[in-house]
Parts: structure tokens; sequence; C-alpha cells
């Protein structure tokens, strides 16, 4: 009985994996960003220089085969400052992304399980943050909490958890009515088990397409906090911290490669992320 | 529909409650002495007044009374003072939020004229040229950072072209509102990319799904001309999901404004809250906040209106 269960739970994972493979556009994208990811790792291995490393002697050098991106400002590596950079940027936005998924599927089973008072009351308090645009909501904490890569990854969990909180809150609604919910209510088993052992599962599938949309958003908004002087501190390198240097016009217009490698990596990363999500969305979504 | 709009009215009125609590309870528990932001700096000045003036404006009272005080305040145009320069924060609001709301505005009309029309030209000639380029389009403008696409729209149009300026709002010799088109076009651009975006491949979507309905095909064999069944039954059915989009996505335009005003050096709101965060002026940081929330509740009210009128069942939901 249990070996059975597990075969079919294989099967559906394979046909799950084999219809992702046949999606060219999501399997570029999953292979692309997983590149990237590993390369950003690993960058003591790649980077062929030390990203933090001053030399005014070399100073906004461009590239070349000695340094394939060119020089910033302060004689540091641009390539090298790209690969280091990638670490914290997709650090946070990750973290940040899984940690807002989390406690929007708690939140939402709950709301969809109790219904009434605190539904009503999640509901509003989500649309409440909803009204906010959310880079406004991310620039007041930012105000309240101060810049750092945990403060960011905090100040992400709480300005995002509402789409996934949404989604699995509605699933909820219409799973709870289900002939197995009230099987297990039959048993006698738990509020707390049934919520999170028996419906959760069957919810999963959105949040993960929501979970990897979301870290492509924060990589844009981590990029673009860091471009303002306002995300991860300055001495930290991240994809936007890079860029941040394009504020002046000058830079704008001597210095291309200062803005146009990171600006560049930053879109293909989120462009990468964004097709594995989209395929994934296909593949897992049921009514397709 | 008349009842379907003051319901719809109505509902504004808790949220805008409530946001204001979270504003006020924001300031009052942010490390600033709210003296300083609720008088003026020359009444502020004198500290001899100011165990006086802490009375006189309750700021002993309980904080129910207070926060009451402050919301009447608002009404009566009083948004306290910057704690920093002690400028009246209404008269910043007043100065900047303009300058936003114009290239706001200017993005939105761009992004619905070029995301809608793209998309559902995309969903009519499906799998042609123009339908590859509009993905294409679809796809960048999701994933590319605006402000990087700022920099770019500045380095080829007004650094290589020479063809538009690089930013800055009023200059030296403007007469009219028309003198300003062309400071207004790139960053108007910039900041309506992941709208036109968002906008284009949901339109597209939504316009395939209508175009495979068995109400079309029933169109089409009465014989209508093929450009009436796209306007008249296909595109008005399609819109319902796209407006929903753009609905949620107004906020995220307001929230890039931050960043193109910086590109652009625009002076709007964006700058307004930037240095607020940077000069930890909480009160200005909160005020302009409830503003743009208000903005925000107004237009959200508006595109429920808009959707009520494409499609009539929504009125009669409870």
């Amino acid at each position: 009985m249990k070996k059975q269960q597990v075969d079919k739970r294989s099967s559906l994972a394979l046909r799950t994996w084999s219809k992702l493979v046949k999606n060219r556009l999501a399997m570029l994208g999953m292979i692309v960003a997983i590149v990237m990811v590993l390369v950003s790792v690993f960058a003591n291995l790649f980077a062929p220089y030390d990203p933090s490393k001053i030399d005014f002697k070399s100073a906004t050098r461009a590239p070349s085969w000695s340094h394939l991106m060119g020089t910033d400002k302060m004689g540091r590596d641009v390539f090298s400052e790209i690969l280091y950079g990638g670490r914290i940027s997709i650090y946070v936005s990750v973290v940040g992304s899984v940690l807002g998924s989390l406690v929007g599927m708690i939140l939402g089973c709950i709301a969809g399980w109790f219904g009434g008072k605190v539904d009503a009351f999640l509901v509003r308090l989500s649309e409440i943050f909803l009204t906010f645009p959310n880079m406004i909501l991310v620039l007041i904490l930012v105000a309240f909490v101060g810049q750092g890569v945990n403060n960011l990854i905090f100040i992400f969990f709480i300005t995002g958890w509402m789409t996934p909180f949404r989604m699995i809150r509605n699933e909820f609604l219409s799973l709870r009515e289900e002939t197995y919910v009230e099987a297990c209510k039959a048993f006698g088993i738990s509020n707390f088990s049934i919520m999170f052992k028996q419906i959760l599962p069957n919810t999963i599938s959105p949040i993960v397409v929501a979970t990897t949309i979301n870290i492509a958003n924060y990589i844009l908004q981590e990029a673009g906090l860091s471009f303002l002087g306002l995300g991860v501190p300055v001495t930290v390198p991240t994809w936007g911290n890079i860029m941040n240097a394009a504020k002046s016009v000058e830079v704008i217009r001597n210095y291309w490669w200062l803005w146009f490698f990171p600006g560049t990596v930053i879109s293909i990363f989120v462009l990468a992320v964004n097709f594995a999500g989209d395929g994934l969305r296909d593949v897992l979504d049921p009514n397709l | 529909m008349i009842d379907y709009f003051f319901r719809k009215l109505l509902a504004i009125i808790p949220m805008l409650f409530i946001i204001s609590i979270i504003v006020f309870v924001a300031i009052h528990f942010s490390p600033i002495d709210p003296i300083n932001y609720l008088a003026s700096p020359d009444m502020a000045a004198n500290a001899a007044n100011l165990a006086a003036l802490r009375e006189h404006l309750g700021l002993n009272d309980p904080i129910y009374v207070q926060y009451f005080r402050w919301l009447g305040n608002m009404f009566k145009g009083d948004f306290g003072y910057s704690i920093i320069d002690g400028t009246p924060i209404s008269k910043i609001i007043a100065m900047k939020l303009p300058a936003t709301f114009e290239i706001s505005a200017i993005a939105l009309v761009i992004s619905t004229v070029f995301g809608i029309g793209l998309g559902i030209i995309s969903a009519i000639r499906q799998n042609t040229f123009i339908d590859y380029f509009g993905r294409i389009i679809g796809v960048i403008g999701v994933s590319i950072p605006q402000f990087f696409f700022g920099i770019i729209l500045i380095q080829l149009f007004s650094i290589k072209l020479g063809w538009l300026p690089m930013g800055g709002r009023l200059q030296v010799g403007y007469k009219t509102w028309w003198d300003h088109i062309p400071d207004i076009i790139l960053p108007s651009v910039a900041l309506g990319i992941s709208m036109t975006g968002a906008l284009l491949r949901y339109a597209r979507n939504s316009m395939l799904d209508v175009l495979n309905k068995d109400y079309i095909r029933t169109a089409r064999s009465k014989g209508i001309p093929e450009w009436k069944v796209y306007i008249k039954h296909a595109f008005r059915n399609s819109m319902g999901p796209t407006l929903v989009v753009l609905a949620f996505r107004l906020p995220i335009l307001i929230g890039g404004s931050v960043m193109i005003e910086t590109v652009f050096s625009w002076p709007g709101i964006g700058s307004i809250i930037l240095q607020g965060v940077s000069t930890s002026d909480y009160p200005v940081i909160m005020m302009t906040t409830l503003m743009i929330a208000a903005a925000m509740l107004i237009a959200s009210f508006l595109v429920d209106i808009l959707m009520a009128i494409l499609d009539p069942r929504i009125r009669f939901e409870k």
C-alpha cells in the first residue's frame, strides 16, 4: 500500500519533470539562472581579482583582456565585483522571497480555514499593505529599521507576504469544502493537522510559482534601492551598489561599462527567473 | 449603477481611516519630538514657550484625542512641518506632487495605449512578426530594471542623438506647459516600460482567450466584418482581466517614480521621500505616503467604475 503511494507520487513528479523539459524557454531560463547562481556562489574561484582591492592607478579603465568589464573609479575590477555582488543580491532576494511566502502561507491557511472575523481582518490587512506602492513601503521601512543585508531581507518579507497569502486563502476557501476534509474531520483529526498536513500540500504549486516570480521582483527592488543608495551599505558589493555610480551624468556619459554590464547582468538574471517562473506555472497548473 | 458607485465610494472611507491611523501611529512612535513637527519653527524656537506650547497643542492629551485633532487639522490643510527645515508639509506636497502625477499619468497613457494596443494586435496576428516583437517587449518590460532602462534612454536620445534633454522639469525660458513636453518624454517612457510589458502580456493572453470563445464564432458566422468582431465583441470582453492588472499595478507606477525621478533629476515626491528617508524626516515621509495611498484608493475606485461600465454583471454582484 505504502509503496504504491510512493510510486504514484514519483510518476507524477516524473510527468511534471518531462513536461518541464519540453518547455524550452523555461529550461533555458532555469539553466541560465542556476549557472549564474553557481558562478556567484563560487565567485572566489572565478573572479580574476579581489573585488574590494582599491588601485587608483588603474581607475576607470575601459574593458580589455586584463579587465573584461573594465574598472571603476577606485580601480576595482567590475567583472569580479559583479561575480561577488551576485552573492548578496541573490541571497537577499531568495531568502526574502521564501520567508515572505512562508508567512503568507501560514496566514493564508489560518484565514482560509477559520474564515469569519480572522479572515476578514487578515484580508483587510493585506489590502492595506497593497494600497501602498511597494517601493514606497520598502523606503518607509528603510527609514525606520535602517540599511543592511538582514534589514533588507526583513523588509522584503514584511512587504511580500500578501500575494502568497491571497493565493493560499482562496485555495483554502474552496478546498475546505472537499469531501476528504470532511472525512478527516470525521476521523477526529485536529484542525492543525488538517490545515497543514492535508490541505496545504495541495496548494503548493501556486506558491512555488509566486515565490519564483517574487525572487525576480526582489532582485529588481534590491537593485533599485541600492542604486538610490538606500539598500545594502555601499561597502558590500551587490549588483545595485555597482550601478550606484551611474547616478552621476559623468559616469553615464563617459564610463558606459560601469552601468551597462551590471544592468545587463541584472536583466538577464531576472529574465531567466521570469522564464522559469512562467514555465513552472504552465507545468504545475492542473487546469491547462 | 448609482447604487454600485456609492457602495464603492463608501468602501474607501474605512480604508482611509485605517491608513491615517497607521500613519499617525508611525509618526507618533518615531524618535522625534512632535513639537518640531506640529509647530512652525519660529514658534518652537523660543525655549521658554515650549511648555506652554506643548499644552496649547494638546501634546499632554490622551493619544486618541491627539489623533482626532491631527485628523481635523489635516482637513483644514494643516499637515504639520518638516522637522529638518521647518517648511509646511502641505506646501512641499503641493509643490512636488503635481510633477510626479504628471509623469505617472503620461506613463500610464503610454503604457495603456502601447501595452493594450500591441497586446491585442499580437493576439489577432498570433505567431507573426508583430506577435514576436510584442512578446519580446512584454518580457523585457518586466525584466529590465527601470532605472537601467532610463539610463539607456539618456545615453541614446540625449547623449548620442541629442534629441531630448537629460532631465530636469522647469527650465529657464519656459512659458507654457507645452514647452516642457520634451522633458517629460524620456522619464515617462522609462517609468511606463514595466507597466507596458505587464499590460501587453495580459491583454494578449486575455484576447487570445476571448477569441477562442463560442460567441466569437457565432459573431463571425453571422457575417459580421472581421474588424467589428475584434473591436465590438472581443476587445470589450477581454478588457476585464486587463483592467484588474492595471489597477493592481498602479502603485508600482508611483513606486517606480522614486527611481526614475532620481535618474532624470525630476523634482517630484520621489525626491521628497528619498530626502526624507536619508534625513529621517518621518513626518514628511508619512504624510507624503498618506497622500499617495489616498490617490491610489481613488484610482482603484475609478478603475472599479470603469470595469462596471464595461461589464454590467459586476454592478449586480454583492
